[in-house]
């Protein structure tokens, strides 16, 4: 049983789909039942994973030949299944089980063409559970891919009246990216080589063997031993570069980023929910385990830079987030700038700055899913989230209250909840990367402490012209379309509240998972980049 | 020490002490969210009963940490690579005082609550939040290390967030209590970058590891003055300030407790603690911050016309000479005045609670409407309300530095120390001693100024109203807290500061202060004529009202310029990016027409040319195949003409 259990977490859900298509249209509740069991089904085999993980290395490895073509001269095509969890990816899937759970009971308010929806949801969630575990680069790619399309449809077919501008536009953006990224995938498969070296030559995607500089075929053209330049940058560096971006536009990265605040508002509350909590985390995830230990001497030379475009994302995310006029805006935009706080630690290249990185994934995606639920409250009340056309709403629904100063103060990194532990760190860890050789000026860390300071201005002025005051509809509503939270509703936030305040109090048990990832994270890209630094 | 002599220096009695004082303010904000809407009224007896038994906790703690060891206790809290970040407790003379005064006069405000807040609609939330408070305040209090204190530090935040916008259907109160998180974020954004610089070059948090480490001023002194931003924020030094009189939209038992007693000393309680991070260099820029606050303070609060701003303004001001005290390194002396502010200023705040809550209950009566903290509107309710009058006239004069009132004490400290202070440093120190002198002077005027206004003379706008005592529940603190405003419990001799406290609370130094004793006595007094002779005079000045106008400043310089910032990247994101992607996009639909016009046009034209060229030739020879015989012979004919005429030439 053990050594197939991430198979089964990413294939449950992909058979769950292939069900879908034998059962009748019109029965609602059969398919809401099929995705409600195939996510209780994952969340079992989530645990048993979870109880057979040690902190350390790769584990729970699954490696199976999936494509060799002898192409001749041109040496030997190889791809494999290859699957494992490790520190930074057990958190992250753990993540996409639950949050994934919980936006299938979000789901129960989709009415129209129920077969699609929950068919095209089951496919997002088996892909990007592969996403996160695939540890081929081929294998990991066609994941990637995989998660692009049904997001398209979920969005063109049941977002919101500007539906089709937002999912075209999500589509060339991410298209994009998957371009460059797919450009570094042929340069990195013409230049390594299996380790054993012997004849045939065997071109392999296993990102292990990428990560080691031994493997390369000398003189290929991103051979670390002999690197050529093409302009200023050797081409390795243009390759790092070309990940940042392709990876960048999915974290979302400014100036990449403009197709994330269309998305959010136009897409259903579940997919929203999807996208800010799990999809974004693709991104950072792709950039601590392909572009950076693929390339770490690129990391480390054009680190200040990545570092740079984090605390731009997260000062110029958070100011426009303090423009936003509508509240799902808002939070897509607090988003970007969250998720630059991954960026900063990431390229501090430290244990606590990577540490800080990977638990800010975790707990955004579990602080999203909760601003996205909260503005779906809203979204499904009286369809119009403006943020003038509301004020005073603590008296008229003071536990939907309760909950949006909860997920507003968890956002804004109070201590206490999850947020502040990640961002400390990755504060500590930023700010300190110079004195330990890391590429991060001190100076960068200093700058992103206003990115707090903004945070709290725009969720507490948010707070107080929508909550507070006296109690006041604009547009067209009125107050009996506003009851507090039903049953559902509740089921869904209080596990996600309470265990934002639980990682909070208590990150260890996470942390323990990260830290030996963390720690060789920090030390191998270090390590290895000055080596090859000539 | 090694944690089992600590054992051994502190019984387990002890250790369950200081567990329920911590503990049981933190299980009153759980049992009071707990506790069913139609029973809100049983929290206004469980909370003041836990805060009580909590406060009783800590006078044991008090009684048995006093002149020991410090007890220590520390857990792992994470762990990343092989740093490791603890959360411990630290308990020495100090934070052992700082632990009973917080609990005490939190229970005392509770038990005022209990009235003053009488059937308001959350009450839950008040005294869930009020205990929360307490919780995240004896956090501070008791933390050994900056971290942690860091996280207590932003949660006291939070809770004074909840509790100035306690009333938040009223825009003033959203407002304040906005802007007080807001201003405290950017001091505690300095605070952090101070920890940041803590954790690259010390290695730790840990403030008793910290203290063993040798002097470095090449980062200490940024990382003190970082740590002091924060102190900057929440005790309301220049140019952090103007949120203090905007939070007093909050309750005025609020006022009482966070305002004036607890939370904004905080700062002055981390000065204390991480005094020996603090260089020469840094010392310097905290003495003269809090001079320049104690001032702005002393002055604005002499032309306010709230009765709670008065109090406001006051409790910057001497927020201000406890951290100059500090900066003067006397931590002893600005930690005394810490704790006699904290039970005269507590008693003023409940006082003037007092008053507004007598007036809104008569005007709720009589149906008369006017503003019960304006004191230009009251007068003369001396007679109407004598326990209160009572009540401030004690308390105020401890605040004004009377002789036999705490406050004269804690205040010569502070004199004392500045003067030893300016006779062995620098010329420019006399200018800091200067201006503690004047505003010790200024504070006097301020105060008289109000008991004055408020009780004597005639009555104004509450002539026709029957004004009653408020209940018991409210006089007995109030009681309680003025008793604790006379010498005898901080020192024995009433024109020595050199008491019980004094001399346990740091490494006290003697300064000899009974010249400086007379002089301040003979100054108060003075000032005390001053005031008289001049009661009658109002200081109408926009610029102190306004506050030397640092809110505006920070609205029009700060606030206005990082809207218009938003909204610009609003406008790039739409515009530029966007804009950008558009026109890329457009270009391409040109492109593509462009392309497609190619195909119809040259391509498809092309080959619709061919295939046309092809048929009219096509047809062209087909129309050689007439059918006729008579069009054959004529071919047939201009053919062999046409050959003959090309083989003969």
């Amino acid at each position: 049983m053990q050594p197939y259990l991430i198979s089964l977490l990413i294939f449950i859900p992909l058979l769950a789909a292939f069900l879908g298509l034998f059962l009748p249209a019109t029965s609602t509740t059969s398919f809401r039942t099929l995705a409600l069991t195939a996510n209780v089904l994952q969340v079992i085999v989530l645990v048993v994973m979870l109880s057979h993980f040690h902190p350390g290395g790769l584990q729970l490895v699954e490696l199976k030949p999936w494509i060799t073509l002898n192409m001749g001269s041109w040496g030997v095509l190889k791809a494999s299944y290859f699957v494992g969890v490790d520190g930074l990816s057990l958190p992250l899937v753990a993540l996409a089980v639950f949050v994934l759970l919980v936006a299938t009971v979000s789901s129960w308010k989709i009415t129209e063409n129920v077969k699609g929806y929950f068919i095209l949801l089951l496919i997002l969630n088996g892909a990007i559970i592969g996403s996160f575990t695939a540890l081929d680069f081929l294998l990991f790619y066609l994941f990637f891919e995989f998660m692009l399309l049904p997001m398209f449809f979920l969005i063109a077919i049941w977002g919101g009246p500007r539906r089709e501008y937002a999912s075209i536009k999500f589509f060339l953006y991410t298209l994009l990216g998957s371009v460059l990224i797919l450009i570094v995938l042929i340069a990195l498969y013409v230049s390594v080589q299996e380790p054993s070296g012997s004849a045939p030559l065997v071109h392999s995607f296993n990102l292990l063997h990428m990560a080691d500089a031994s493997n390369f075929i000398p003189h290929a053209l991103l051979d670390p031993h002999h690197i050529s330049k093409l302009g200023p940058l050797s081409f390795r560096a243009w390759a790092f570069l070309l990940l940042v971006i392709g990876f960048g536009i999915k974290l979302p990265m400014v100036p990449l980023h403009t197709w994330l605040p269309d998305a959010h508002v136009e897409a259903p509350t579940p997919i929203s929910v999807i996208l800010a909590a799990l999809l974004l985390k693709i991104g950072g995830y792709g950039l601590a385990r392909i572009a950076f230990p693929i390339f770490p001497e690129a990391a480390i030379d054009l680190g200040w830079f990545v570092g740079l475009l984090g605390v731009i994302s997260i000062i110029y995310g958070g100011l426009n987030a303090m423009a936003s006029k509508d509240l799902k805006r808002l939070i897509a935009y607090s988003s970007v700038s969250h998720m630059g706080f991954v960026l900063l630690g990431l390229s501090s290249l430290t244990a606590e700055g990577t540490a800080g990185a990977v638990y800010q994934m975790f707990s955004h995606g579990l602080i999203s899913a909760m601003l996205f639920l909260l503005a779906g409250v809203l979204s499904d009340r009286t369809a119009n989230r403006t943020i003038a056309h509301y004020s005073g709403l603590a008296t008229k629904m003071p536990t939907y209250t309760a909950f949006v100063l909860i997920a507003f103060f968890a956002s804004l990194g109070l201590p206490g909840f999850s947020g502040f532990i990640a961002e400390v760190m990755i504060f500590l860890g930023a700010f300190k990367s110079s004195s330990v050789g890391g590429p991060l000026h001190e100076s960068l860390a200093i700058i992103a402490t206003s990115g707090l300071v903004i945070g709290a201005a725009y969720y507490l002025w948010t707070m107080q012209r929508m909550f507070f005051g006296v109690f006041n509809l604009k547009g067209q509503m009125s107050p009996e379309q506003l009851p507090d939270l039903n049953r559902r509703e509740y089921i869904m936030l209080v596990p996600l509240a309470v265990a934002v305040l639980v990682f909070g109090i208590f990150p260890q048990p996470v942390l323990s998972i990260i830290d030996p990832y963390a720690q060789h994270f920090a030390e191998f890209v270090l390590r290895s980049g000055k080596s090859i630094t000539p | 020490m090694t944690p089992l002599d600590t054992l051994q220096a502190h019984s387990s009695f002890f250790v369950i002490c200081l567990g329920g004082a911590l503990a049981l303010p933190l299980l009153s904000f759980l049992l009071c969210f707990y506790v069913s809407e139609k029973y809100s009224w049983a929290t206004s007896v469980l909370a003041p009963f836990l805060m009580m038994a909590s406060t009783v906790c800590a006078a044991v703690v008090l009684y048995q940490a006093w002149n020991h060891p410090a007890f220590t206790w520390q857990r792992v809290w994470f762990s990343i690579a092989d740093h490791t970040f603890t959360a411990g407790i630290h308990v020495n003379n100090a934070s052992a005082l700082m632990l009973f005064v917080v609990t005490g006069v939190s229970f005392l405000v509770h038990v005022y609550s209990i009235g003053y807040m009488a059937g308001d609609t959350a009450l839950r939330r008040y005294f869930a939040m009020l205990g929360f408070f307490t919780f995240s305040m004896l956090g501070i209090v008791v933390s050994d290390n900056l971290l942690l204190i860091f996280v207590f530090w932003e949660l006291v935040g939070f809770s004074s967030y909840m509790l100035i916008g306690h009333w938040n259907e009223s825009p003033a109160a959203a407002e304040a209590s906005k802007r007080a998180f807001i201003i405290n974020r950017v001091g505690d954004a300095g605070f952090l970058i101070g920890l940041m610089l803590v954790w690259t070059h010390g290695h730790t948090f840990n403030i008793e590891a910290l203290r063993a480490l040798p002097l470095d001023p090449a980062w200490m002194t940024a990382a003190s003055l970082c740590i002091f931003c924060g102190v900057v924020g929440k005790s309301a030094q220049f140019p952090l300030f103007t949120w203090l009189p905007d939070a007093m939209e909050g309750p005025t038992p609020v006022s009482a407790l966070i305002h004036a007693a607890t939370m904004v000393t905080a700062g002055v309680f981390l000065l204390g603690r991480a005094h020996f991070l603090f260089t020469p260099a840094a010392l310097n820029v905290v003495a003269i911050t809090g001079a320049i606050t104690a001032l702005l303070g002393a002055f604005a609060a002499l032309s306010q016309h709230d009765i709670k701003k008065v109090l406001a303004y006051s409790t910057m001001s001497q927020l201000g000479l406890m951290v100059a005290a500090m900066g003067a390194g006397a931590p002893e002396a600005a930690l005394l005045h810490l704790f006699t502010h904290a039970f005269f200023k507590a008693c003023l705040f409940l006082s003037a609670g007092s008053i507004i809550h007598a007036l809104h209950q008569a005007q709720h009566q009589s149906h008369v409407n006017f503003d019960v903290q304006d004191i230009r509107l009251l007068g003369g309710l001396r007679k109407k309300l004598p326990f209160t009058f009572i009540m401030f006239v004690v308390s105020g004069s401890a605040l004004a530095g009377l002789p036999l009132f705490s406050g004269f004490l804690s205040k010569d400290a502070i004199l004392a120390a500045l003067v030893h202070w300016s006779n062995t440093g620098d010329a420019w120190h006399w200018v800091v001693l200067l201006v503690v002198a004047l505003v010790s002077f200024v504070t006097v005027l301020y105060t008289f100024r109000l008991v004055w206004t408020i009780f004597n003379g005639e009555e104004k706008s509450t002539a026709s109203l029957v004004v009653s005592e408020p209940p018991v529940v409210m006089r007995a603190p109030m009681a309680v807290l003025a008793l604790a405003s006379v010498w005898i419990w901080f020192s024995w001799n009433p024109f020595s500061f050199s008491g019980w406290i004094y001399n346990h609370i740091g490494a006290a130094k003697d300064f000899h202060g009974g010249f400086v004793s007379m002089a301040s006595a003979a100054w108060v007094l003075l000032a005390l004529a001053v005031a008289y002779a001049s009661r009658g005079r109002k200081l109408d000045s926009r610029l102190l009202a306004q506050g030397f106008y640092v809110d505006l400043f920070s609205r029009k310089a700060i606030e206005q310029p990082t809207l218009q910032l938003a909204d610009l990247t609003h406008r790039a994101d739409k515009k530029w990016i966007d804009g950008f992607l558009h026109a890329t996009a457009y270009a391409q639909v040109i492109v593509a027409n462009l392309t497609g016009w190619f195909d119809r046009a040259i391509v498809d034209g092309f080959v619709d040319g061919a295939a046309g060229l092809a048929k009219s030739i096509g047809s062209f020879t087909r129309s050689f195949q007439g059918g006729k015989i008579q069009l054959y012979i004529f071919w047939a004919a201009f053919a062999i003409i046409i050959f003959i005429i090309w083989t003969l030439l």
